[in-house]
C-alpha cells in the first residue's frame, strides 16, 4: 500500500509543479510541453484511481489532440509575436491582474470549501458500495462497464454531443471552404 | 521485490531488443535498397558488410554534440529523448507468446494507440527547439501527416476490436488459433477452433479485415514517416526535416525512434490482423502441426518472424514507391482510406451479429 501512497505523492507533486511552471513562465512554447508533463502526471493519478480507461483518454484527447493544435497555432505565428509577450515587463501586483486575482482567489476558495465539506471518507454511497463489495479490483475491466453505460444510462448526453461534434466538423469544412465555389 | 527485478530486466530487455533491431534494421534497409536499385550495398566492414552499422553507431557515439546558437537548448537537447520514449513505452503492452506480456492490461491496444501520439509531441519539440526553417517545416508536416493518419488507422483498429470483443492484445492474439476459448469460424461458416493455423487468423475470420489491414498498413507507414509518405524529411527540399540540426548520439536516438516504430506498427499489425504468435499451419487431421508448433518459443519465433516479414515489405516499398505530394497524401487519406475505413467498421458490426 505504501508503494501506492507514494506514488500518488510524486505524481501530485509533478503535477502541481509542472502546472506552476506552466502558468509563471514567460516562454509560451515551454509551458506548453510543461503543460505536456502535468497532463501526463495526471494521467499517472488517474491509473493510481484505477481508471486506466480516463487515463488512456486523456492521453489521446489532450496530448494528441488539444496540445499538438495549440503548438500548431503557435508555429503558424511568427517567433518576434511570442518574443514581445516575453519582454513584456510586469511587476507581480498590477492593475491589469486584478481581475485574474480576484478570479483565482474566489475559486480557490470554491475549491477549498468544497474539498473541507465533502468528507469524502465518509460518503454515504460510498460507504454503501464497500458494504455491497460493488468495487471495481485492480484486474477487473472497466470498458464493458463504460460501453454498457453510454448506451442506457448516459445515452442522451452521449448523442447531445455527438451531434455538437457533427455541428463543429460542418462549421470548420464550410469556413474552410474556397469563396468562388462556396 | 522479485516482482520489481523482473519488471527492470523486461525493460532493459525490450531496450536492448529495440536497440539491436535498429541495428540490423539499419543494415537490411542498405542491403535491400542496394539490391532494388541493383548496387552491392556495404561491403567492405566484415563479411558482407555486417559491421558497418556497428561502425557506424561507434562513429557516432563520439561525436561532438552540438546544439546550435539560437536553439531552444532544452526543449532541444530532450526532443530526441521523448521521441524515442514514447515508442519504447509502445513496447511495454505487446504479448510475444501464449502467457509472455510485459504487461498484461485489459486496455493494451488503446493505451499503445495513445502513446504513438506522443511521439508527435517530441517531433514538434524538435523542430521548435531547432530555431530552423526547415526543422519546423518538417515537423509541421510531420504532425498534419501523423494525426490525419490516425483515424483511418483508429477505425481500421476499431473494426478488429469489434469482431474481438477486447482491447487486451493477449486476449485478442489467444482468440486467433488452436487456443482460442470460444468458438472460432474461417469467413463465418467453416469451424476451425480446433483446426486452427492460418485458417483462424482474423483477416480470414471476417475477411473485410483483409482490407482493414491493408488500410492499418498504410496508415502506418505514414505514422512512422516512411516512404511514400516521407515528407517530413524530404531531403530534396527540407535538407532532413525536423532532425537536421542534431548530431551525435541525439541523431541516433531519432533513428533508433524511426526503426523501433516500424517494428513496432508491424507488430500491431501481425498482432491484430495476422494471428500474433500463433503458427501458420493447420492441424490436418491426426497430423498436428499447429499443437506441435504452439508455445513459448514457437510463439517467439512465429510474431517475431511475421513482424520482420511485415518490415521487410516496409522497406521494398519505401525504395520502390517515390514520395507523395502533401495533397495527394491528404486526397488519400481522407477521400480513400476514410471511408474505406468507415465501411470496414460498419462490416464489423454487421458481421459480428449476424454471422458470429
Amino acid at each position: 500500500m505504501s508503494m501506492i501512497r507514494l506514488m500518488f505523492y510524486v505524481m501530485s507533486f509533478i503535477a502541481i509543479a509542472s502546472a506552476l511552471y506552466a502558468a509563471l513562465s514567460k516562454n509560451l512554447v515551454r509551458s506548453i510541453f510543461v503543460f505536456f508533463v502535468t497532463l501526463f502526471a495526471l494521467a499517472g493519478l488517474y491509473v493510481l484511481a484505477l481508471a486506466d480507461f480516463v487515463a488512456v483518454t486523456q492521453v489521446v484527447i489532450y496530448v494528441g489532440g488539444i496540445l499538438v493544435l495549440i503548438l500548431f497555432a503557435f508555429m503558424l505565428s511568427r517567433r518576434e509575436t511570442l518574443n514581445v509577450i516575453q519582454q513584456r515587463k510586469s511587476t507581480f501586483i498590477n492593475m491589469a491582474k486584478v481581475p485574474a486575482l480576484i478570479l483565482a482567489a474566489l475559486f480557490l476558495v470554491v475549491l477549498v470549501n468544497v474539498i473541507l465539506k465533502a468528507d469524502a471518507d465518509n460518503l454515504p454511497w460510498i460507504k454503501e458500495a464497500i458494504a455491497q463489495k460493488n468495487v471495481i479490483t485492480p484486474t477487473s475491466s472497466t470498458i464493458d462497464n463504460i460501453g454498457v453505460n453510454l448506451m442506457t444510462t448516459y445515452l442522451l448526453p452521449f448523442e447531445a454531443i455527438s451531434i455538437l461534434l457533427l455541428m463543429a466538423l460542418v462549421g470548420a469544412a464550410h469556413l474552410s471552404r474556397k469563396e468562388g465555389s462556396a | 521485490m522479485n516482482y520489481y527485478i523482473t519488471y527492470f530486466i523486461a525493460a532493459i530487455g525490450l531496450f536492448s531488443f529495440s536497440a539491436i533491431f535498429a541495428l540490423f534494421g539499419v543494415y537490411a534497409e542498405r542491403k535491400i535498397s542496394a539490391f532494388i536499385q541493383d548496387r552491392l550495398g556495404p561491403t567492405e566492414t566484415g563479411k558482407y558488410g555486417t559491421l558497418q552499422t556497428f561502425a557506424d553507431i561507434l562513429k557516432m557515439l563520439q561525436k561532438e554534440l552540438i546544439v546550435p546558437a539560437a536553439a531552444d537548448k532544452w526543449l532541444f537537447m530532450l526532443a530526441p529523448a521523448v521521441i524515442f520514449i514514447a515508442v519504447y513505452l509502445g513496447f511495454a503492452a505487446l504479448p510475444w507468446a501464449p502467457g509472455l506480456i510485459p504487461s498484461k492490461t485489459n486496455i493494451g491496444l488503446y493505451y499503445i494507440f495513445a502513446i504513438i501520439s506522443i511521439e508527435t509531441l517530441g517531433i514538434l519539440m524538435a523542430g521548435w527547439g531547432s530555431n530552423n526553417k526547415y526543422s519546423i517545416l518538417g515537423a509541421m508536416r510531420s504532425a498534419a501527416q501523423i494525426i490525419s493518419y490516425e483515424i483511418p488507422a483508429g477505425f481500421a483498429i476499431i473494426s478488429v476490436v469489434m469482431i474481438a470483443q477486447t482491447l487486451d492484445l493477449q486476449v485478442i492474439s489467444n482468440q486467433q488459433g488452436i487456443l482460442a476459448a470460444e468458438k472460432i469460424k474461417f469467413a463465418g461458416f467453416w469451424d476451425v477452433t480446433n483446426i486452427g493455423g492460418l485458417l483462424s487468423w482474423n483477416i480470414f475470420r471476417a475477411p473485410h479485415l483483409l482490407i482493414a489491414f491493408v488500410i492499418y498498413f498504410i496508415a502506418s507507414l505514414a505514422e512512422s514517416n516512411r516512404a511514400p509518405f516521407d515528407i517530413p524529411e524530404a531531403e530534396s527540399e527540407l535538407v532532413a526535416g525536423f532532425h537536421t540540426e542534431f548530431t551525435g548520439i541525439r541523431f541516433a536516438l531519432v533513428f533508433l525512434a524511426e526503426y523501433s516504430m516500424m517494428f513496432l506498427v508491424s507488430m500491431i499489425a501481425v498482432i491484430l490482423f495476422l494471428g500474433a504468435w500463433n503458427t501458420p499451419l493447420p492441424n490436418i487431421g491426426s497430423v498436428k502441426l499447429a499443437t506441435w508448433t504452439t508455445g513459448i518459443a514457437w510463439g517467439i519465433f512465429w510474431v517475431v518472424l511475421k513482424t520482420l516479414g511485415l518490415v521487410a515489405v516496409q522497406m521494398w516499398i519505401r525504395w520502390t514507391l517515390p514520395r507523395l505530394r502533401v495533397d495527394q497524401l491528404m486526397n488519400l487519406c481522407w477521400k480513400v482510406l476514410t471511408p474505406l475505413a468507415f465501411a470496414c467498421m460498419l462490416i464489423s458490426g454487421v458481421w459480428r451479429l449476424w454471422l458470429m
